[in-house]
């Protein structure tokens, strides 16, 4: 098993200065834009997008050609690039961002010509501000050159990009949170419907926002083919994907490869197995809001239908591995404290929510919990998402309240021993 | 204090690049976190002028994101990442060690303004666990008896424009991913260092 | 176009309109989904997802809020699964989870929605054994109003009215997740005209009114429907009595006018009617001081007096918060007293109080608007007072309908508060500081092309009593010729248009002193009006009323003009008299009565028929009801007269329209120079406002407007200073308005120490140094 650099290749090849224009230009960059602007229609990038058959990289996995289709017909449309990267175990886009923002402008270039749009922006978490400054300093260099601005490469296009920095939400990764936030307002997620991207989004008007790993792999389509990119990875997971490896492993990281290996081997190949030669006890296969494997599960393919066959979801491509020696109810209430303190607040079930588990979970870590606990646990679950389904059913706008679920859901489905020895003995009593 | 005219002629710069003032917001508050060192009331009247809203409604969006402290801060805003990756990578003992040698508890700023101690959510440095910022610039793999030669470093040095590769290269330890680019920039206040805003600095 | 559409309830049929809500189509066919967030008149936001019910959907049943689901042809919906029910049930234990118990000692125990909606669709017990959420209890967030951030369950109703519908966003939700809160910013108060409206719709006890706060238990409150008479909107109310106190006034949701909501005037303005101030007693002056006589000796004190006096000018001094039935006994009694009885007068006699009266437009040539007309108007024309400080609900009525998409323009300089609402604001250039039209109307494009041909409603009047007719007249003239205009006469005080439905012929102000014949004997009858207090007239009125040889004078309070008086007849007020008013829409409403009338107080018309009997009329009225039957012979409408018992009727509770013959006979100021634009404010120094303690402070405050240039030229760099006329000097807060034009000084009239400002004459403002000099004087 090894790596199919596409998104990684500039970078790894130009270790000390892949983030600078020139640089990027020797290396092809930058001919993608130029050749889709002189030689295109916008239907016919759209297409080729299409052929790829790309999937959104931040999460729900959305066709990406498919949702560029749906922008709806305005004068006025904005491309948001979601670069609001939190979901705990993942930092792909940060390499992304931080060693090759050519890549990514030069995605917008193509992405806003292929959709009639003339302003972007990149809308970066506040904690990636190192990230952040090369994205500004390349996208300088990209005014420079006449690549952004006015007539961009003498196609008579205009194009705008604005980084904005958020300032700590980790709701703003859900993408109408992410514009109520790049409207100077509350991260809170809008209802849907009526405000669909596609149609009411930014300032009410269509607005396409996609993952900056999704809009960094489109000039590689472009330069290649949609039809080439669809050849790697496997059916309903083509091209390839960063992904973030970190937990227990001996060799965290961030690595590209065609989907359709297993967990195990992933591990195993780049993870250079478990810290300490221990064993895996349990493992997240996409992200804080995806239900755990079991260590005994590292036969599961890594592909978006194959892990959700499983009954968990690839999401953000971060893989977090737990030796057996982790305390699975501390890690279960690290991930619950973390959707507490990032619920919006806005739904009752998920503002009240999610703090009461994290109450309940804490109890019973600190040894002071009850037999009745897990019952309580499950049923506030319950509560928060109905029949404790996958793929979840939710009595929220959003599906932060139920991601907060799904470490309880995994522990008690898997483990639940361990959250048994916490509690009291159930002591039988003989009433007769 | 209310705002010169230099950093109202910032604001309007920024407002310039939004279609809608309101948009304006964000960076604004930076402003206002980068001169304070948190938004005081003061910034809020001086925002809500500018983009035409009322107080109350920059201070609800204001104490939505917790980048914006409401609270002033010493001139060294530790944070310390407890998200899963971190948690299961010790970083509670990291945490212990710089609570101890601050003196804080969480959210706590001590009294010569030195040292703000928080425990935060993912950083996203997971790969570098456990991870810590110091003033929004990213430290990876830094071990518990790392952090405590970082305090002290911060303390005794007191360097002014705080540079992640710099932090990394004496404290850090593992990293996400290779950095690759050497780099010298950063930030000397508590707002994430920023061309836009105006808080990049070079070291 | 929405159309009739078929849809399935818990395995009805039932049908709606496309583009409805769920929750409202359910709601209409009586199946009630429990709510919090959802309030009909704000913008749905699905938030405390009380109303989840299970639809059908191509992937399965799916749990959708009822509040943000539109119906659509052939939608299933259950509002009763088994998941539905224990989705309710944990949306109220969550709720409930960080409620403090305090229900026996929370205002809105009793009918609370979450207490009640707890005992339909909530657990029996709590299972959350940790420590509640705790803050501060309560807090002033304004003088009316109080906050129990514990009781709030943040379902965004008082933040989404204040800024969806007031326009003005001070309270907000500040941190977030579970910290969240409800709040003000520090130093800038909820102060609003209608932040009593966030009280009324608030479903928990988190929002209180300071005037109600642990007044009474809802269960023991006695309800009656009325309708508001602060001004002339008429807005439908309900008033809440306990052992025979008004303790509270609540909106009520009357589809034509105010759409549920009032105007905290509206809202707090009773407490008056408890006041130990309040003039319980006849009072008959001798010598300097008052003593009590009975109804028979005052009668007769008064057939004396009018003997006596040999012929005497009899003259009525009316204003706004008679009923309609009351004013057609004025006009029995003036008409007597002038006509029938003496034969030597023909002229009227009866002066309505209101400095900005004037001829207004009501001939047939001109459509009149009903409020309802706004919602479909493209353009809306305003020229008139202030309407946010006179007629509060009308602005929210603009408002909604500029948000609609209607274009609003607006004619200066009196309506700044709405200037920023405005697509298009005409003050300097188009206004001069005068108040004459400079540029003729069919030279302003941008009032051509939203007007020409488009529907538009106009809301007309004076905005100084130094206007001119003639350049209302122009505007309204042609707007009447090119486009389908509608027209408000905006006369913005209580019954006013009762007031000119009733009296044969009304005069101004202006004309009661013009006409004062002070060779004469006289006699003035002043009902229910303080000229004297806040009045442009107030000086020679004054000077009428002391030479005037009797004066009587019927109202709640011993004011600066009843205290000229020499028979003082106390009479009743909102809630303790049943009659009609008539709105600006001449739409006519009931009010009723709930208390009795306190001491000796009769209504004006027991008053007046006592005295029209006793001077040889021969009119028994027994009660309110035998007057309407009278009055309403004189509507032109027959088929749908405000009778009493027509307007008891279901169908007719938000009152019907009828018009009368209006006639009003007014004339312009002769002054010509103006130099203070004197305007009245929604608060300040009425005898039932500072006798209402709730509100009594909020007309405090003294202040001026002007541009930044204006102040430059008074040399004023700071916030405070004094205005200086003669001898008379007043301490004011001055507030830089950009939209007046420059020179134009804005003074509010019905502020204490502004009653003896002239703005007709010069004056000076002078810089005070600190707010300290400004509050130790």
């Amino acid at each position: 098993m090894k790596e199919t650099l596409l998104l990684t290749k500039h970078m790894r090849e130009n270790p000390e200065d892949s983030h600078l224009i020139d640089i990027y230009e020797k290396n092809n960059g930058y001919n993608a834009a130029r050749k889709v602007l002189k030689e295109n229609n916008p239907g016919e990038v759209i297409e080729e997008i299409k052929d790829s058959n790309i999937r959104g990289r931040g999460g729900a996995g959305f066709p990406t050609g498919v949702k560029w289709g749906f922008l709806a017909e305005d004068q006025e449309r904005y491309l948001v690039i979601n670069g609001d990267e939190s979901e705990p175990g993942t930092f792909k886009d940060r390499i992304l961002l931080e060693r090759d923002p050519h890549q990514l402008i030069e995605g917008i270039i193509v992405t806003s010509f292929a959709s009639n749009i003339s302003k972007a922006f990149i809308y970066i978490r506040g904690e990636y501000a190192k990230p952040a400054r090369r994205v500004q300093d390349a996208i300088e260099q990209a005014y420079e050159k006449g690549y952004l601005g006015k007539n961009i490469f003498d196609s008579g296009k205009n194009l705008d990009v604005v980084v904005h920095l958020g300032a700590g939400a980790y709701i703003c990764g859900e993408e109408t949170a992410l514009l109520n936030s790049l409207e100077g307002r509350r991260g809170e997620p809008r209802l849907k419907p009526p405000y669909f991207p596609a149609v009411k989004g930014l300032y009410n008007k269509p607005t396409l926002v996609n993952n900056v790993e999704t809009i960094s792999s489109v000039p590689w389509i472009i330069n290649n083919s949609g039809k080439d990119y669809a050849k790697l990875g496997v059916e309903g997971s083509t091209g390839t994907r960063i992904f973030s490896l970190s937990g227990h492993v001996n060799n965290p990281g961030n690595f590209e490869i065609e989907m359709g290996s297993s967990f195990g081997e992933f591990i195993d190949t780049f993870g250079k197995g478990i810290k300490e030669n221990k064993s895996v006890k349990a493992y997240i296969p996409g992200g804080a809001s995806a239900p755990w494997f079991k260590g005994s599960q590292l036969d599961i393919k890594m592909t978006i239908d194959d892990v959700a066959d499983a009954k968990s979801m690839l999401g953000s491509g971060a893989v977090v591995v737990m030796d057996q020696d982790t305390n699975l109810v501390l890690a279960a209430k690290s991930i619950v404290s973390f959707f507490a303190h990032e619920s919006c607040g806005q739904c009752t079930p998920c503002r009240e929510g999610t703090t009461w588990l994290e109450m309940i979970l804490d109890r019973i870590a600190s040894g002071r919990g009850r037999t009745s606990d897990i019952d309580l646990l499950l049923d506030v679950c319950d509560n928060i998402s109905p029949g404790l389904s996958w793929p979840p059913k939710m009595t929220t706008i959003c599906p932060l309240g139920p991601s907060a679920v799904s470490p309880i859901t995994s522990l008690m489905g898997s483990f639940r021993d361990e959250v048994e020895s916490l509690l009291p003995k159930k002591v039988l009593i003989n009433n007769e | 204090m209310t705002w010169d005219t230099k950093l109202i002629e910032k604001a309007n710069e920024i407002i310039e690049l939004y279609p809608q003032k309101r948009s304006a917001l964000g960076p604004l508050l930076y402003l206002a976190q980068e001169k304070e060192g948190y938004i005081d009331d003061d910034s809020v009247v001086e925002i809500s002028k500018l983009i035409g809203i009322t107080e109350v409604q920059v201070r609800s969006v204001a104490s939505f994101y917790t980048m914006y402290k409401q609270e002033p801060t010493g001139q060294y805003l530790l944070s310390v990442c407890k998200s899963i990756s971190c948690e299961i990578n010790n970083s509670r003992e990291l945490i212990n060690n710089i609570k101890e040698f601050t003196g804080l508890a969480n959210n706590e700023t001590d009294e010569d303004k030195t040292f703000t101690f928080e425990e935060v959510e993912c950083i996203g440095a997971c790969g570098g666990a456990p991870a810590v910022q110091v003033n929004y610039e990213t430290v990876e793999g830094v071990t518990p008896t790392k952090a405590l030669e970082l305090c002290k470093y911060l303390k005794e040095e007191v360097p002014k424009v705080i540079v992640a590769d710099e932090l990394q290269e004496k404290f850090g330890g593992v990293k996400s991913f290779d950095w690759g680019i050497e780099d010298n920039s950063g930030t000397s206040s508590t707002a994430p260092g920023f061309q836009i805003i105006g808080t990049a600095e070079e070291k | 176009m929405s159309e009739n559409i078929k849809f399935t309830v818990d395995g009805k049929e039932l049908e709606g309109q496309s583009g409805e809500l769920l929750i409202e189509a359910c709601e209409k066919s009586g199946i009630h989904i429990p709510r919090f967030c959802w309030h009909k008149r704000l913008e749905p936001v699905g938030m405390c997802r009380m109303c989840l019910v299970e639809v059908e959907t191509p992937r399965g049943k799916a749990l959708v809020p009822s509040c943000t689901t539109e119906i659509t042809e052939d939608l299933v919906v259950d509002t009763e699964s088994e998941i539905v029910t224990k989705a309710q049930e944990g949306i109220l234990e969550f709720l409930l989870i960080n409620h403090p118990l305090d229900c026996p000692v929370c205002d809105k125990a009793g009918e609370c929605p979450l207490q009640d909606q707890t005992m339909a669709y909530g657990p029996g017990e709590s299972r959350f054994v940790e420590e509640k959420r705790h803050f501060e209890k309560p807090i002033p967030i304004s003088e009316v109003i109080l906050l129990d951030r514990e009781r709030c369950i943040l379902c965004a109703r008082c933040t989404r009215f204040s800024d969806e519908i007031s326009g003005d966003p001070l309270i907000e939700f500040i941190q977030r997740g579970n910290k969240t809160e409800v709040n003000t910013f520090p130093n800038e108060p909820f102060r609003s005209y209608f932040s009593g409206n966030t009280v009324q719709i608030c479903p928990v006890g988190a929002l209180t009114s300071t005037s109600y706060r642990f007044k009474a238990r809802p269960w023991d409150l006695k309800k009656v429907s009325s309708t508001c008479n602060c001004c002339s909107v008429g807005c439908s109310i309900e008033l809440n009595t306990s052992q025979n106190k008004m303790l509270r006034i609540l909106g009520e949701d009357n589809e034509f006018t105010n759409q549920g909501w009032l105007s905290d005037k509206g809202r707090y303005n009773f407490d008056f009617l408890h006041s130990e101030n309040r003039v319980l007693n006849i009072l008959n002056k001798s010598e300097d001081s008052f003593n009590e006589i009975s109804i028979a000796e005052a009668t007769v004190k008064i057939k004396d007096k009018i003997n006596e006096l040999d012929n005497p000018n009899i003259k009525f001094l009316i204003g706004s918060h008679s009923t309609n039935e009351e004013y057609f006994v004025i006009n029995e009694v003036a008409n007597y007293l002038n006509k029938d009885k003496f034969l030597s007068r023909d002229s009227s006699n009866v002066y309505f109080s209101d400095d900005l009266l004037f001829n207004g437009y009501f001939d047939d040539e001109y459509s009149k608007a009903k409020l309802e007309d706004l919602d479909s108007s493209e353009t809306i024309v305003v020229w008139c007072e202030d309407i946010k400080d006179n007629l509060p609900i009308l602005y929210l009525r603009i408002k909604k309908a500029v948000k609609n998409g209607a274009k609003l323009i607006v004619f200066g300089h009196t309506n700044t508060a709405i200037a920023g609402l405005a697509d298009f604001y005409f003050g300097k250039g188009i206004v001069s500081n005068k108040f004459d039209l400079i540029v003729n109307p069919s030279e302003i494009e941008d009032l051509k092309n939203n007007t020409q041909g488009k529907k538009v409603t106009v809301i007309a009047g004076k905005s100084t009593v130094f206007q001119k007719k003639e350049s209302l007249d122009k505007l309204i003239n042609y707007l009447n010729e090119s486009s389908e205009l509608k027209v408000f006469n905006s006369f913005s005080k209580g019954n006013t248009f009762g007031a000119l439905q009733n009296i044969d012929e009304v005069k101004g102000l202006n004309e009661f002193c013009n006409e004062f014949d002070n060779d004469a004997k006289n006699i003035v009858f002043t009902v229910g009006v303080n000229p004297v207090n806040s009045s442009h007239f107030a000086q020679p009125i004054k000077e009428i009323l002391i030479s005037s040889d009797f004066v009587v004078s019927m109202d709640l309070f011993i004011n600066e003009t009843t205290e000229l008086a020499d028979l003082i007849l106390p009479t009743t007020s909102l809630g303790e008299k049943e009659g009609t008013i008539t709105n600006m829409e001449m739409r006519v409403m009931k009010q009723n009565k709930i208390l009795p009338a306190p001491g000796s107080t009769l209504s004006e018309w027991e008053y007046l028929t006592a005295i029209l009997n006793i001077l040889g009329g021969d009119v028994q009225y027994r009660n309110e009801n035998e007057i309407n039957s009278f009055l309403v012979k004189e509507y032109k409408d027959q088929q749908q007269v405000a009778t009493f018992d027509n307007l008891n009727k279901p169908s007719n509770l938000f009152g019907v329209i009828n018009r009368k013959e209006i006639n009003i006979n007014t004339k312009d100021l002769h002054e010509d120079t103006f130099s203070l634009l004197m305007v009245r404010r929604l608060y300040g120094d009425s005898s039932t406002q500072i006798n209402s303690p709730s509100i009594s402070m909020l007309g405090a405050e003294r202040f001026i407007e002007l541009n930044s240039e204006t102040a430059k030229k008074f040399g004023i760099k700071s916030q405070f200073g004094n205005l200086v006329q003669g001898s008379n000097s007043i301490l004011i807060n001055i507030d830089i308005n950009e939209f007046l034009p420059d020179g134009l000084v804005v003074a509010p009239i019905n502020r204490r120490g502004f009653e003896n400002v002239d703005p007709s004459k010069e004056f000076e403002i002078t810089e005070a140094k600190n707010r300290e000099e400004l509050s130790v004087n």
